[in-house]
């Protein structure tokens, strides 16, 4: 289909492109962070009954209690500091042309996903997305686990729109393929 | 002729021989040596039943045989662009293969094959799944027709007429022929850890498999030991290093020429036609818009004797079927020399890559390495070896270790670049085998970037380019000049709208 337009060659100025770095991105709903709580509470508390368990039962367990405590303790806050921390790092962005999402604790890695590569969409509703109102959505490449995005925590309104828009622009890209195949 | 498969059509009759042999040699493979413990533990009456059981399993294969060659239909929907296969012997199973999905069609042969004189044709997709259709007995005409109908949809979309062409294959002569001299040397310079794999899984199976059987004949396992160990001294096991050095060579040689015997390359319209083979001839039909990426390596004696080894990898996805040696997705060419290869490259990629503008990594690249497999290790064993005094004569050891690997990293940091210019991005890297990987912007599916927050201040980060055959990483490049090339791969991936595949 490229060919059927006259080619042009023109000097392309690398400043003047659009800047994926500069874009303003969007953070999960706040509503979201409510939902990894709970998902953190119900791992720990299934955890400390667990270990509360042993603790009572176990004789051996007893005498070991003066550092399981701290460590389960410490875990915890470790683990709402490192989700809170990763939390705040997630955002994204759709553009006309890709999707960009940025995270990582340590490390910042940014992923773009051109919409022209964008094989499947995948929208999911967890029970507790359900209850806030959130949903994530999966967008998966050829690329395989590496080339995919996952992004949670979208008002499941917006996640809707976003995902019709990306297929309406998918059916844009493969009609003008059919038409001249047939 | 009824060359155009638009009827549902069998297999060639042969194809019972062959379902059979091949069901068979499955079962027999299963329980090779459940066989061998059944004989040497039973008693001399028994021997009538094990015989019966044997002719059995042989009668029912080939009775399943029969039936699945009844039930294997395949044709040919010209109107939807579809190759259906019916198949199955109680549950009917219809495959639909759309045929611009197909990535490539190998026509096979094996000792059976040949000798009965029919084909195997095997249809990998790009399926998520990779699930994949194999016909295992058809006649070389048949073949050919199948493959070349199965790959140029367009032609048979309409535009031209059908043109019998019955083994038009055979009069293009080869652009590329591996002879046995080359071959001698790839095999004596390259692929030393795959048969070195190979020999551990011998190893490994014969030792497992040979203590059952020492129980089975409830020899005396000490025994055995004592004198082996009674054998082991320095001389003999300098020996023995010596011998399996010798082997593994052997082996690779062997691996090889049964791999890549009489290799050829040949243009077929606007594929490309790969056969190699010692005993099974393996015929392979590639469209080069397919290969997603092109890679060529070569290493200190290659160099030398002006010879390289090439790959193309093509698109994979998920699970590879059932671990079947990654066989159908990467074809390697070994031994083609400078310009072999630039005339493959540029039926590949349709014009010869230029390098462009490189990109180098920072020196901070060294840091890493250098600290977890250098400084680590060695000041461990420095602790243990003044601790130790049995450890302290080996102290040398650790620093040449050092050393080595000080100039190992060094070097892959040399080597480590990226060069990119309007059409192709190429990545060097190696220490030993020097590879650079071939990729057209329009092969990417996604692009990351990362960096660490400690990188922020020296403008360094990372790269990943994901294909949809695998990743191509750049480490430690600046980063400013990363977002840019980022910045304008999106702009060509998005502006142009190539397809990948």
């Amino acid at each position: 289909m490229s060919a059927d337009t006259p080619f042009t060659n023109e000097a392309i100025d690398l400043e003047h492109l659009p800047k994926y770095e500069e874009i303003l991105l969007k953070q999960p709903h706040a509503d979201y962070w409510k939902i990894i709580c709970i998902n953190l509470l119900i791992f720990f508390g299934l955890l400390g009954l667990g270990l509360s368990a042993l603790l009572l039962f176990v004789d051996e367990f007893k005498l070991n209690a003066v550092w399981i405590v701290p460590v389960y303790l410490a875990l915890i806050i470790i683990f709402f500091f490192l989700f809170r921390l990763s939390f705040k790092k997630r955002g994204y962005a759709v553009r006309t042309h890709d999707v960009l999402y940025k995270s990582g604790i340590i490390a910042e890695s940014t992923t773009i996903v051109p919409l022209n590569r964008i094989q499947h969409i995948e929208l999911n509703e967890g029970i507790f997305s359900r209850m806030y109102k959130l949903g994530s959505l999966q967008l998966f490449t050829a690329g395989g686990q590496s080339g995919h995005i996952h992004i949670s925590g979208i008002p499941i309104g917006e996640a809707k729109s976003i995902r019709d828009l990306l297929l309406k622009k998918l059916d844009l890209l493969e009609n003008p393929i059919t038409e001249t195949e047939v | 002729m009824d060359n155009d498969f638009s009827k549902p059509q069998r297999e060639s009759a042969f194809g019972i021989i062959i379902m059979g042999a091949h069901t068979l040699v499955k079962i027999v493979k299963a329980s090779f040596f459940l066989f061998i413990l059944a004989f040497v533990k039973m008693s001399g009456t028994s021997f009538i039943y094990l015989i019966t059981g044997v002719l059995a399993i042989l009668f029912i294969s080939f009775i399943f045989a029969y039936l699945w060659y009844l039930k294997f239909t395949f044709f040919l929907d010209k109107e939807k662009q579809e190759f259906v296969v019916n198949k199955g012997i109680f549950n009917r199973d219809q495959v639909i293969i759309q045929l611009d999905k197909i990535q490539q069609v190998n026509i096979n042969q094996n000792i059976l094959q040949k000798i009965i004189g029919v084909y195997g044709l095997k249809i990998d997709t790009a399926g998520a799944h990779g699930e994949e259709v194999s016909i295992r007995a058809i006649d070389e005409t048949t073949a050919y027709n199948l493959q070349a109908h199965l790959l140029n949809r367009k032609a048979i979309g309409g535009e031209q007429p059908e043109a019998v062409r019955e083994n038009n294959l055979i009069e293009e002569t080869p652009f590329l022929k591996i002879s046995g001299l080359t071959l001698l040397k790839v095999g004596l310079t390259s692929n030393y850890g795959q048969s070195l794999a190979l020999l551990a899984a011998f190893f490994y199976t014969v030792i497992y498999e040979g203590r059952q059987l020492l129980d089975a004949f409830k020899i005396n396992r000490d025994e055995i030991q004592s004198t082996v160990t009674g054998m082991l001294t320095i001389v003999t096991v300098f020996i023995l290093i010596a011998c399996l050095l010798i082997v593994l060579l052997i082996i690779n040689l062997v691996r090889t020429f049964y791999k890549y015997f009489e290799l050829q390359i040949m243009q077929h319209k606007d594929a490309l036609l790969l056969s190699s083979g010692l005993i099974a001839k393996k015929n392979t039909l590639i469209s080069p818009n397919k290969v997603q990426v092109t890679k060529y390596s070569q290493n200190y004696f290659q160099k030398k004797m002006n010879m390289l080894n090439m790959s193309l990898r093509q698109a994979h996805f998920g699970q590879n079927k059932k671990g079947h040696e990654m066989q159908g997705n990467t074809l390697e060419i070994p031994g083609c020399n400078v310009t072999e290869r630039d005339e493959l490259l540029k039926m590949i990629l349709s014009k010869a890559p230029l390098k462009g503008k490189t990109f180098i990594p920072d020196w901070r690249f060294l840091n890493l390495p250098i600290f977890f497999r250098l400084v680590l290790p060695v000041s461990i064993f420095l602790i243990l070896a003044f601790n130790i005094p049995a450890v302290k004569p080996f102290i040398g050891a650790a620093f040449a270790y050092f050393i080595t690997g000080v100039l190992m990293i060094y070097i892959s940091y040399r080597r480590h670049r990226i060069s990119v210019n309007q059409d192709f991005i190429i990545k060097t890297s190696g220490i030993w085998d020097i590879s650079n990987e071939i990729i057209q912007p329009n092969k990417i599916q996604a692009i990351t970037t990362f960096q660490y927050p400690w990188h922020k201040g020296v403008d360094v980060g990372h790269l990943s380019l994901h294909t949809a055959a695998g990743q191509i990483h750049f480490k430690y490049g600046n980063y400013t000049e990363i977002k840019q090339l980022v910045n304008y791969w999106l702009y060509q991936v998005e502006h142009d709208n190539k397809s990948w595949m």
